[in-house]
């Protein structure tokens, strides 16, 4: 695989961005389909959205932390070609997801 | 005072979209004497969304059911059901861009075209995304208008 040009937090925050937007969009669906995920993250902080909201949240730092020491602290190397489709195609499968569900599948 | 709260989200959702159009638009002209000022004005449309993402937050958490119950009773539920419902989650994503957004501004984007490209892409997706959060609002308010005009 070739090098990127960019820096791997650049890198590795970019493909936690991708990733956590399709989970921001699979944790939509469970929680509105399951009323069991849905009063566990009620219960987490008080209401569903600031659970909902500070998990994606950690879990984009986290990602973001992990991909960065992949590589023997290197972190995951990809062409900025390939991270920008990833990214671009997390956020617009994240965001189609959310609208389809409440368009057709709620 | 909910008002107040209102329009402060409204106010720095707008401000975000503008500096992300403004990163947008000196990034397609990176050049010495203007990176520090994309690396600030990344910043600046971090602090303007994280303000919008919480001030919104509170009132949504606070002040919203109020509001959803008059949306769901008039002629617009779908104000509450689609826009609302969508709005609360998609703004995660934008959140999200903007968090990254002075990341890959910390890059050399005179040097690094590609570089650049991420940038142009992120402020792009922000722009984009923060035009149709202020779209949303606008109908979430209009449902909340007509539901009380058949009143």
């Amino acid at each position: 695989m070739e090098n990127t040009s960019v820096s791997k937090y650049t890198v590795s925050f970019g493909l936690s961005l991708a990733l956590t937007s399709v989970i921001n969009a699979l944790l939509v669906v469970a929680k509105e389909k399951s009323p069991s995920v849905m009063a566990g993250l009620q219960k987490l902080t008080g209401h569903h959205w600031v659970s909902h909201s500070a998990i994606v949240l950690f879990l984009f730092a986290a990602f973001g932390w992990i991909f960065a020491r992949a590589n023997g602290g290197r972190g995951i190397q990809l062409t900025t070609n390939t991270l920008i489709r990833t990214l671009v195609s997390g956020v617009v499968i994240g965001g189609l997801v959310i609208m389809g569900f409440y368009l057709i599948g709620d | 005072m909910t008002e107040l709260i209102l329009m402060a989200h409204v106010l720095f959702g707008v401000a975000c979209l503008i500096a992300s159009v403004w990163i947008f638009v000196e990034a397609l002209h990176a050049s010495e004497t203007n990176q520090a000022r994309i690396r600030k004005m990344s910043l600046a449309a971090a602090v303007f969304m994280w303000l919008a993402f919480c001030i919104a937050g509170y009132w949504y958490v606070v002040f919203y059911k109020v509001d959803k119950a008059i949306i769901l009773k008039g002629p617009w539920p779908f104000a509450h059901s689609f826009f609302m419902e969508t709005k609360e989650h998609l703004v995660i994503l934008l959140l999200l861009l903007v968090t990254y957004l002075p990341i890959a501004a910390s890059n050399n984007l005179v040097a690094n075209q590609d570089a650049r490209r991420v940038v142009l892409w992120v402020s792009g997706m922000i722009a984009l995304m923060a035009l149709m959060m202020e779209g949303e609002g606008a109908i979430i308010a209009m449902g909340v208008k007509v539901a009380l005009l058949v009143k």
